[in-house]
């Protein structure tokens, strides 16, 4: 049977049909490979570099905080953090259960955190949770064949080194809210620490340092191949506050079960030895894991923890008001210093009777007695001659009524009411009889505790009202160059060294007379003048028991050494009683810790104490 | 044997097998660069050890009359179907597909072997058919020929591998003659037959075609593999990147770099010079596979040439139109030069038939 060379004419016309649509489709094909690989070659060539190119950060060390003489408040330590790698995951859904049983967190949380980062790209890691415990790092990397999703990261935690010590001062540091990522989107990304309040807040700029850059070849999976290049971090500098750890450290244990505030500073240039707020919260619970509950707990305390009573809450001064009433009026030659008042217990004004402490009166007095003894009548009488504009004038001139401007945020200003502000603000007319309990500092004056440290240094410098501040000065670690914060002073009322003398010699008489209000806080080795002050609590003159909450506020203020003061003291205690058994003996305790002529403690783990000598402990030794 | 085969060299083309050859070496080659220091490494080896068996397939083949394999062709093509047949009731799934069988420790995909068997068919199905036009009942017998493991393919279900049995229908009705009026009709019908065919697609496959339609949309998802492909190619530049030292494949941006897209790392590595060498050894196979073709004795050789070179030809163009992102990845590998056993060796196969056609040009059976 032969087949061959049957007619095949067709056919071949067909093959040769098929030849060209070979030839042409090879030659479209080649035509766009051409045009990918010739003429869009530079565009998928940047494509192909920043594929395999990027750019981790490295994160600046934050500055140290020290106390003045070199003491560590706040350093960096190592810190292990859990980070996601969406594009690793298989299902995002497992990954979230095997961090919420490892590591125990909230599946809330985890979910939380999943959920933000959906808005950002698949290659960018997630943190997932900070602080894991060297167990739980154990954990993840024990099972990271099954996740390779889950990477943990070294980084640098904030420590509070001694945990709720000046806690208010120092403030703490929490991740970056988006509002304030928006407002520098240069220097803060997702999951970046800040500072919130305190010396962490006000000296970000200057702590946070810059943060640097590796430039790295990655793989598909995003994991690291080689290095090729860094731009270092600059670390952020190393701050040197005006506090002293050994005066904050008495100051918080006297406030240990106590709620109140206590502020000590240097009159002459406004640098703030101690500052204490009580309650205090423990700052490094911010760096750590902070729950939803642990949070809310501390956000319903009653007593407020977080508030920092020294700036942030305002009380009626009490008895403080009446030394500088009575500099106001010598200064303005209105009251004759030696000029006796007669203190039968009570005194009538406007009708209205209104009563001495002192049941029984306290016969004659003149100013400087008043002032000893803090006779009621002695200064409702010059309140009265006064008047409420012109007390206004010397509370204003101390500073009252108007922030201090501390390094601190959220500052309050405090009240000194006037007609004025009778009219304009109350709506109310003002009553002259009003004038009367401001006279003794109570009625609708509010101070607060740094106001009056800082109006009680204005009194003692003669005028001069420093502004208080926590920075003393910082290093640049790189350049070495180093700031020094520039004290300032503002001009308050003048007065004659003489009639300032009377003054101070009342306010000495307090703690070193018998029959000082503060006789039972003299201190023994430095000579120290000062004030007890009683605030009324409101609700305690409608019967209510006198008890526990509507027990009064305590006051104290007082300066060392009185010849020429460098330390000045003001304590509140809240519902504490009387200044002179609830606030006066930590005031005491600073001045004898402060100018004691203890011998010197033996400086133990290398660390100079500042107790006697000024001499500079490690770190202020770079200042020099 | 052996010797025949020798001696009548002129009797072998040169070219076909020249080209064969050549792809595949550039493929361990390429499969060496893909898989280096990775867990894949050693693939390289096995590639070779796939093309060494292959050509031994390619001899046994030419020496096997066709015209003997066109008589038996319906058993055959019967024998390939029983695994097909088999993967659909017994098969283990391997990324959601029942395409392998398993030996020990390879694995084997029966639908490449029915591709080559249906060629076969298909050529002996021509074999009597007029020359000048096609007959209905010829036309629904092809139907049928190729219908059938399209099915059974699809099923597995494997829409990528089932489309690569339509090129040899294609080849049936345009060589067989089929009248223009057919194909206006048959392209309606496939019209209807796509808006249909979107409400019983997977989801998957509904989103590698939207990827298509709009590769920028998903670029992280299935948008991902097709946009790491296109940069691998572009960023190859005219010289390429040198050998092993691709960075889009060298760091694993390429997904399944060593299988289907191992052009995309020949095009990264040696620039556009290795594209139109690649696409240059097909466009001579394929062309010259035209040539030997006209000249085969008989319809049923000039068929069996068309069948098998229409279904490298096809498997060529959607690979490489896959890289660069002119059509939907749908999985269908290089042939030749992507790593796989069973694609190396039944390419290897359909060349041996197609030489085996050209040696009995002159022969009396």
């Amino acid at each position: 049977m032969f087949r061959a060379r049957e007619n095949r004419r067709e056919l071949s016309r067909r093959v040769e049909i098929a030849r060209i649509v070979v030839g042409s489709v090879f030659a479209l094909l080649a035509t766009a490979y051409w045009y990918v690989q010739i003429v869009r070659a530079d565009y998928y060539f940047t494509l192909s570099e920043n594929n395999r190119m990027r750019s981790v950060k490295i994160t600046a060390p934050r500055g140290y905080i020290f106390d003045r003489n070199g003491v560590p408040l706040v350093e960096n330590e190592p810190a292990y953090d859990l980070q996601l790698y969406r594009r690793e995951a298989k299902n995002l859904a497992g990954s979230q259960d095997f961090a919420v049983s490892v590591l125990q967190l909230s599946p809330d949380q985890v979910r939380a955190r999943v959920e933000r980062a959906l808005r950002y790209p698949e290659f960018v890691a997630v943190p997932i949770a900070e602080n894991l415990r060297l167990e739980e790092v154990a954990a993840v990397e024990a099972r990271a064949p099954e996740h390779p999703e889950f990477a943990v990261s070294v980084s640098q935690r904030r420590l509070y080194a001694h945990g709720i010590v000046a806690a208010h001062a120092l403030g703490y540091l929490a991740e970056a809210t988006a509002e304030q990522i928006k407002a520098s989107p240069d220097a803060y990304a997702m999951g970046d620490w800040i500072g919130q309040k305190g010396i962490e807040a006000t000296y970000e700029p200057l702590l946070t340092g810059i943060n640097g850059e590796r430039h790295v070849v990655v793989d598909s999976h995003g994991r690291e191949i080689a290095e090729q290049g860094r731009t270092p971090a600059q670390p952020g500098q190393n701050l040197f506050t005006t506090l002293d750890l050994d005066l904050q450290r008495i100051a918080e244990d006297y406030f240990r079960e106590r709620v109140g505030s206590v502020v000590a500073m240097d009159p002459r240039n406004g640098e703030i030895l101690a500052l204490v707020s009580s309650p205090a919260y423990d700052p490094n619970w911010f760096t750590r894991r902070v729950t939803g509950e642990e949070w809310s707990r501390l956000l319903s305390d009653p007593n407020h923890p977080l508030q920092n009573r020294a700036i942030q809450n305002t009380y009626s001064p009490g008895s403080t008001i009446k030394p500088f009433l009575a500099y106001g009026a010598l200064a303005g030659g209105l009251v004759d210093p030696d000029a006796r008042v007669f203190c039968p217990g009570h005194a009538e004004f406007f009708g209205r009777t209104f009563h001495c402490h002192k049941k029984e009166g306290h016969g004659w007095v003149n100013l400087r007695d008043a002032i000893k003894v803090s006779c009621d009548v002695y200064f409702y009488n010059l309140g009265r001659r006064l008047g409420i504009d012109r007390i206004a004038e010397i509370g204003k001139g101390f500073g009252f009524g108007g922030p201090t401007g501390v390094d601190l945020q959220f500052e309050k200003s405090g009240l000194v009411p006037s007609e004025e502000w009778a009219l304009t603000r109350r709506r109310a007319r003002w009553y002259p009889s009003e004038t009367i309990s401001v006279a003794i500092g109570q009625g609708p004056v509010l101070v607060t505790p740094l106001q009056l440290a800082r109006a009680l240094s204005g009194l003692v410098e003669a005028g001069r009202l420093p502004t208080p501040h926590l920075f003393l000065a910082a290093q640049d670690a790189r350049t070495g160059t180093r700031l020094r914060y520039k004290a300032e002073t503002k001009p308050g009322i003048e007065i004659s060294p003489a009639k300032l003398q009377i003054v101070k010699n009342g306010m000495w008489a307090v703690l070193n007379e018998p029959g000082g209000t503060a006789y039972l806080s003299r201190v023994s080795s430095v000579d120290a003048g000062g004030k007890t002050g009683t605030a009324q609590v409101v609700g305690r003159e409608s019967g209510l028991a006198a008890k526990g909450k509507y027990e009064d506020h305590a006051w104290f203020m007082g300066f060392a050494p009185v010849e020429d003061p460098q330390m000045v003291v003001a304590v509140f205690v809240e519902n504490g009683g009387h200044g002179s058994s609830a606030a006066a003996p930590l005031a005491k305790a600073l001045f004898e810790r402060r100018f004691g002529k203890k011998e010197p403690e033996p400086s133990g783990a290398g660390l100079v104490r500042a107790s006697d000598t000024r001499s500079a402990g490690p770190g202020a030794e770079h200042l020099r | 044997m052996i010797s025949r085969v020798l001696a009548g060299r002129t009797r072998i083309d040169p070219i076909v097998l020249g080209s064969a050859l050549l792809l595949s070496m550039l493929g361990i080659l390429f499969v060496a660069s893909a898989t280096a220091g990775g867990r894949l490494s050693g693939l390289a080896t096995r590639q070779g050890i796939w093309v060494t068996a292959g050509v031994g397939l390619m001899f046994a083949a030419i020496l096997i009359d066709y015209r003997t394999l066109l008589k038996v062709a319906f058993p055959i093509y019967c024998a390939t179907l029983v695994p097909l047949v088999y993967l659909l009731v017994f098969g283990e799934r391997i990324a959601n597909v029942r395409s392998w069988i398993r030996f020990g420790g390879f694995q084997f995909q029966p639908a490449e072997l029915a591709k080559v068997s249906t060629a076969l068919l298909l050529a002996y199905l021509f074999e009597n058919e007029e020359d000048k036009r096609l007959r209905p009942a010829a036309f629904v017998k092809l139907g049928a020929i190729v219908g059938v493991p399209f099915l059974l393919v699809f099923l597995q279900p494997d829409l990528g591998l089932a489309l690569t049995m339509l090129p040899l229908a294609a080849v049936g009705l345009y060589f067989g003659g089929m009248p223009v009026k057919w194909w206006l009709v048959m392209f309606l019908i496939l019209v209807l037959f796509c808006g249909a065919a979107w409400f019983l697609l997977k989801d998957y496959q509904k989103e590698r075609i939207g990827t298509f339609l709009n590769p920028d949309k998903d670029l992280l998802g299935s948008g991902y593999q097709v946009r790491q492909s296109k940069i691998a190619v572009g960023s190859g530049g005219f010289f390429g990147k040198g050998f092993r030292s691709g960075t889009q494949s060298q760091l694993r941006f390429l997904p399944v770099q060593h299988t289907d897209f191992i052009l995309a790392v020949i095009a990264e590595e040696w620039g556009f010079l290795g594209v139109i060498l690649v696409l240059g050894l097909f466009a001579a196979l394929l062309l010259r596979a035209l040539t030997l073709a006209q000249a085969a004795r008989d319809r049923g050789g000039v068929f069996l040439i068309l069948a098998l070179s229409g279904m490298i030809f096809f498997s060529v163009v959607i690979n490489a139109s896959m890289m660069i992102g002119l059509l939907p990845t749908t999985g269908i590998p290089l042939p030749f030069v992507s790593y796989g056993g069973s694609s190396v060796a039944t390419t290897f196969l359909a060349i041996g038939l197609i030489l085996g056609v050209e040696y009995r040009r002159f022969a009396n059976a």
